[in-house]
């Protein structure tokens, strides 16, 4: 009996204190209007990806096909390219554009010279806030025929103007170096900033121990750099499967015959308007991206004991 | 200070050495394109152009500036950003704020409402079926309501607000001032910093972005500069596959018969799309450096 009355007297309490946060509760009204139309709304479709979905019948009255568009994915070839292809370029991002900015944020921070340093710094942001379209309209203009790099060439002793772009052996190059020249001073930051926080007494007590100058990166500077990677790392797995669409998109051209799983989305679903290939695709790279994101995590933790979560 | 070994002294000249190569490739291809873009369009089809244009012109720019399209683009650009930066301030300073009282009821629970997006989603198509159901295609709000919210900037401004003195808003609450009041007088002109940061993060990825008028924009009094710039890029893509592949046949099209958007035209606009972001960053750049050192910060 008592029990039920403090429960209630509890519950009353509680919607008191509701009352007085109601200001609070209006003022974040607006965030989740917006984050529940436009991010929990769609989420339903995504049923569509086990239908065979005709946007006339909708959701509801759509065949079900379990599924079939999921085994239709691994079947036809031109996915199974896509998925090989941004496998391949996300594998190459890890090995190029990851490590990059580590060993550049560990360079810049051996420079003495204030001002010079800043100017570093600053020039390496410049690409970061070219839009990507400008970047690929930059490349396009400088490996032009009539560009910079064929120019340069011609400086060196060749005789003839080529395209490098037209070239399918070069295309998966173009993205990982675009990645790498557009990111990786701003990826800097992060690692500066951590830097910036090692303890100088730590230096200069193995400075007194006889420590030499990469002993004191192994042994110090590396350490400390570490769990900021490890969390980038579980992030980056996380986009393992998702291609950077802009760069790939843009940079494809007629000579070129390179999909990822987010150019293949893009086409089949928006431009040929098949929505039940374009989302099963887009719900087993989401579903895969996940996995990978919860494995690396926990993986993660075992061994450096860090993690996202 | 101990004399410095000669290794030591090695590395630091390469590493020096180095540096001036990196600033080089950095900023160089930019350099290049301001060159083309106020270079004579003939001209430069001879190539050999530096970081110097060799024959002076606005011309590119006038030809820009004769597609009516053009200044409509720029408009729509303009007031999307305005749009994006407003909006976006006030949705994510409101939620940030309601966020730091710890005692606000269901606060993990709604926390939890708004993570599950950040890791899980509709993907593209179901959104373009939700926005087409809805009526919501080729509409301007569409450039700035969906993405207005995100975790990531919440969280880097609540962990700033509450790095703000406590004793502020509990004077202004005991003086009688509502939440709101609390919101706009006290907290917002204390969190200047952020803002910025926030405000310029927002007014950069709306300048930049193009795959929503890709996606969602069918009518060309919406486009905006960048997709304007990407219609440029693709068309040229395919002219140059055209002319390369008349060429294979034996036969001979004349660049100067098709409307082929020449090089130093390109520049003009790539420079159009990208120097009010060049011209103010290196002198914002602290702004923009804060939030991605507060964003490490763990809650």
């Amino acid at each position: 009996m008592s029990q039920k009355i403090e429960k209630k007297a509890a519950a009353k309490k509680t919607l008191l204190k509701m009352y007085k946060q109601r200001h609070l509760y209006a003022l974040l009204l607006p965030s989740l209007l917006v984050v529940f139309f436009f991010n929990y709304c769609p989420m339903p479709g995504i049923v569509m990806a086990f239908q065979d979905f005709s946007i006339f019948r909708g959701l509801w009255g759509s065949e079900w096909v379990g599924l079939d568009n999921v085994r239709k994915i691994f079947s036809q070839s031109e996915f199974t390219t896509a998925i090989w292809n941004t496998l391949k370029v996300s594998m190459l991002d890890l090995l190029i554009s990851f490590p990059a900015p580590i060993i550049l944020a560990l360079l810049i921070n051996e420079i003495k010279n204030v001002k010079f340093k800043k100017f570093v710094q600053t020039a390496s942001y410049l690409p970061h806030f070219l839009s990507w379209m400008a970047v690929i309209g930059m490349v396009q203009v400088i490996f032009g025929s009539q560009g910079l790099f064929n120019d340069i060439r011609l400086f060196f002793g060749a005789t003839d103007r080529i395209t490098p772009l037209a070239e399918q052996k070069n295309f998966i190059w173009f993205l990982s170096l675009l990645t790498l020249w557009k990111g990786v001073g701003w990826g800097t930051i992060v690692h500066l900033a951590g830097l910036a926080g090692i303890n100088p007494e730590l230096y200069e007590a193995a400075e007194v121990d006889g420590a030499k100058h990469l002993q004191k990166m192994w042994y110090i500077t590396l350490p400390h750099m570490l769990p900021t990677c490890v969390i980038l790392l579980i992030f980056r797995m996380g986009s393992v499967f998702g291609s950077n669409f802009q760069l790939v998109y843009g940079l494809q051209n007629p000579f070129i015959d390179f999909e990822t799983i987010s150019t293949i989305v893009y086409k089949t679903g928006i431009q040929n308007g098949n929505y039940s290939m374009a989302s099963a695709i887009g719900f087993t790279e989401g579903i895969v991206s996940l996995i990978l994101v919860v494995v690396t995590n926990w993986v993660a933790k075992k061994i450096t004991g860090s993690g996202i979560w | 200070m101990r004399k410095e070994s000669f290794s030591r002294k090695v590395f630091l000249f390469f590493n020096t050495l180095f540096m001036i190569c990196l600033v080089v490739i950095m900023v160089a291809p930019y350099l290049n394109i301001i060159a083309k873009a106020f270079n004579d369009g003939k001209d430069t089809a001879m190539g050999g152009i530096t970081i110097f244009p060799r024959v002076f012109t606005l011309d590119n720019f006038k030809t820009l500036l004769s597609d009516k399209a053009l200044p409509r683009a720029a408009v729509v650009s303009v007031a999307r950003v305005i749009c994006d930066v407003v909006l976006t301030l006030f949705v994510q300073f409101s939620a940030a704020y309601v966020f730091t009282h710890k005692d606000l009821v269901g606060r993990s629970g709604l926390l939890m409402f708004f993570m599950i997006p950040a890791y899980f989603g509709g993907g593209l198509i179901p959104r373009y079926i939700l926005y087409s159901n809805t009526g919501l295609l080729n509409n301007f709000l569409l450039y700035f309501v969906p993405g207005c919210f995100s975790l990531y900037n919440m969280i880097i401004i609540r962990t700033f607000i509450n790095s703000l003195p406590d004793s502020l808003p509990e004077a202004a609450k005991l003086d009688g001032a509502s939440e709101m009041q609390i919101l706009m007088k006290v907290i917002m002109p204390l969190s200047k910093p952020i803002m910025a940061t926030i405000a310029l993060w927002t007014a950069v990825g709306s300048w930049s972005d193009w795959t929503t008028t890709m996606y969602f924009f069918t009518d060309k009094k919406m486009y905006t500069l960048q997709y304007v710039l990407v219609q440029i890029l693709k068309e040229s893509q395919k002219i140059q596959a055209m002319i390369s592949e008349a060429a294979l046949r034996g036969e001979f099209i004349d660049e100067a018969n098709i409307a082929v958007t020449s090089e130093a035209v390109k520049s003009a606009m790539i420079l159009v799309t990208t120097l009010p972001i060049v011209m103010v960053y290196p002198f914002l750049q602290k702004y923009f450096i804060k939030g991605v050192t507060v964003g490490a910060v763990k809650d």
